[in-house]
């Protein structure tokens, strides 16, 4: 009794996001790895980690694991990350831009993040790392 | 609310605009349907159910696949796809001259055309090339009505207009399951046996409809094998849901390509055209948006749209209506029939109040973060 509906819903979402990472990493080893990472404070190795938070709704993989993440780098404590999408028909770069600010943000220390679009060089399937690959049945 | 362009309207406010003559076309779409199904409504004008089918595919869907495509590329120009199709279907529910909204609806379709090369240019691939056909398809319908044929010669193009977006953007996901490259001659082949029939009824509409419904049905095969719907149904949450939705679909699809191929000429607006139509728009196409509302109206609007279990309510009854009323089409039940339209309507509207209500529990639910957080 006593919590409100919009605190529910909060929850649930919250819910949700804590059960999508854990089905793209159910060992939690990228939460291991996170955590050890940032014993050494938050550098682009650390965010590069962090983003695997970031998941593609309709393939239930992170967008580390599909090869989306380009490039992370980081001055004065603000992080420029070069991403992709798979394809420029895509509308999603904006959310995944707006979870990209989002899970970097909650790091320590990040004073600003910066995420940008690029298409060069073109994404390919074989960009996707074993994890993915083994998620979306590859041979062998 | 998250802020990513700083100041200025939020991303729902600059949207918005072109986004709500989509739900306008929904909603007369929807109200024309009833009209069809022969529920004793009162109907705004002697035309108004006739306006069903190109409302639904052109005004909705063409408005919405537009305004994608523009957020997509981001680039100025393209917006006036989603524009000419939003326009195009005010000027047909508001009653003016009929060349009016048609001419706009045509122009839609040659943006989009145009829209399809830009997308080409920066990812040359054959995904991108069905896509751009089904802009053509677009065209071919829109220009066709404009032009007076009769809306039964329009349909097959505007059911292959969403058929082949549909399935091109299927195709560039199957990138992810590593199809070998024999795959790619196979769905080509198939797409082209698709408009090559498309194209023969012209001139012979059972000739025609006929090989078109076995390129439908290689396609629809090649998917059943090559969708990431086949590996992502395994996972949970969100992404099983949409898996779910998708591979429903492409039984539909199977019913409508059989029953095509089988039947051939949609014989006036009878039961036969009534069941392949119905099978394709609300077995696969709905089925698809149902899918991805969660994706898609974040990216457009900006607004978060949570997936929750309940989902699968309106898409169970949407697939449970349909088959009832695909047999009541086989048998000729006219009452069960009417009934089971108005199902798939009530599916729909189910559909939307959900995905309202979720959308805004979740702003309601962001906003105390972000104050937090600031």
């Amino acid at each position: 009794m006593g919590i409100t509906p919009d605190q529910h819903f909060a929850r649930l979402e919250q819910e949700q996001r804590r059960a999508a990472i854990a089905a793209a990493d159910p060992e939690g080893a990228s939460g291991r790895r996170l955590e050890q990472l940032l014993e050494n404070g938050t550098t682009p190795e650390a965010a590069r980690e962090a983003l695997r938070e970031v998941i593609d709704p309709e393939l239930g993989i992170d967008i580390v694991s599909l090869g989306l993440v380009r490039d992370v780098t980081l001055a004065d404590g603000e992080f420029v990350v070069q991403y992709t999408v798979t394809t420029p028909a895509c509308p999603l770069s904006e959310v995944i831009e707006d979870e990209i600010r989002a899970c970097l943000s909650r790091l320590p220390d990040v004073t600003g993040v910066q995420p940008r679009l690029v298409f060069d060089p073109p994404w390919e399937p074989e960009q996707m790392d074993e994890q993915a690959r083994a998620a979306l049945g590859w041979g062998g | 609310m998250t802020g990513t362009s700083g100041g200025g309207p939020s991303k729902l406010a600059r949207r918005m605009p072109l986004m709500a003559p989509a739900l306008i076309a929904l909603l007369a779409g929807l109200w024309s349907g009833l009209l069809r199904l022969g529920l004793d409504l009162p109907d705004l004008r002697t035309d108004f159910a006739g306006l069903h089918g190109p409302l639904m595919v052109l005004g909705f869907l063409g408005t919405q696949v537009g305004l994608e495509r523009a957020v997509a590329l981001g680039r100025g120009w393209t917006y006036l796809v989603p524009a000419a199709a939003g326009a195009g279907s005010l000027a047909l529910i508001l009653g003016l001259p009929p060349e009016i909204g048609q001419t706009l609806l045509a122009v839609g379709g040659l943006l989009l055309i145009a829209v399809s090369v830009a997308i080409h240019r920066l990812q040359p691939a054959w995904h991108n090339t069905v896509m751009g056909l089904g802009a053509v398809a677009w065209a071919i319908g829109a220009i066709a009505w404009l032009f007076d044929a009769a809306l039964v010669d329009v349909v097959p193009w505007l059911a292959a207009f969403l058929v082949l977006t549909i399935v091109g953007e299927r195709i560039e996901l199957s990138r992810m399951v590593n199809p070998p490259e024999s795959a790619r001659r196979q769905m080509l082949a198939a797409v082209a046996v698709f408009i090559g029939g498309l194209v023969v009824a012209v001139w012979s509409a059972d000739v025609g409809l006929r090989i078109a419904g076995g390129g439908l049905l290689a396609q629809t095969l090649w998917l059943l094998r090559y969708d990431v719907a086949r590996r992502t149904i395994r996972m949970g949450g969100a992404t099983r849901y949409m898996a779910t939705a998708m591979l429903a679909g492409y039984f539909w699809l199977t019913v409508a390509s059989v029953t095509l191929i089988v039947n051939g000429a949609l014989s006036g607006y009878g039961f036969g055209y009534d069941a392949v139509l119905h099978a394709i728009f609300l077995g696969f196409v709905f089925s698809m948006i149902f899918a991805h509302a969660p994706v898609i109206v974040p990216a457009i609007l900006g607004v978060k749209l949570p997936y929750r279990p309940v989902f699968y309510l309106p898409l169970a009854l949407l697939h449970a209506s349909l088959a009832a009323r695909l047999v009541a089409d086989a048998v000729g039940a006219t009452e069960v029939w009417r009934v089971a339209g108005a199902v798939n309507e009530v599916a729909i509207l189910l559909f939307l109040v959900l995905a309202v209500t979720s959308a805004i529990r979740a702003r309601g639910a962001s906003a105390p973060q972000a104050r937090a957080a600031s």
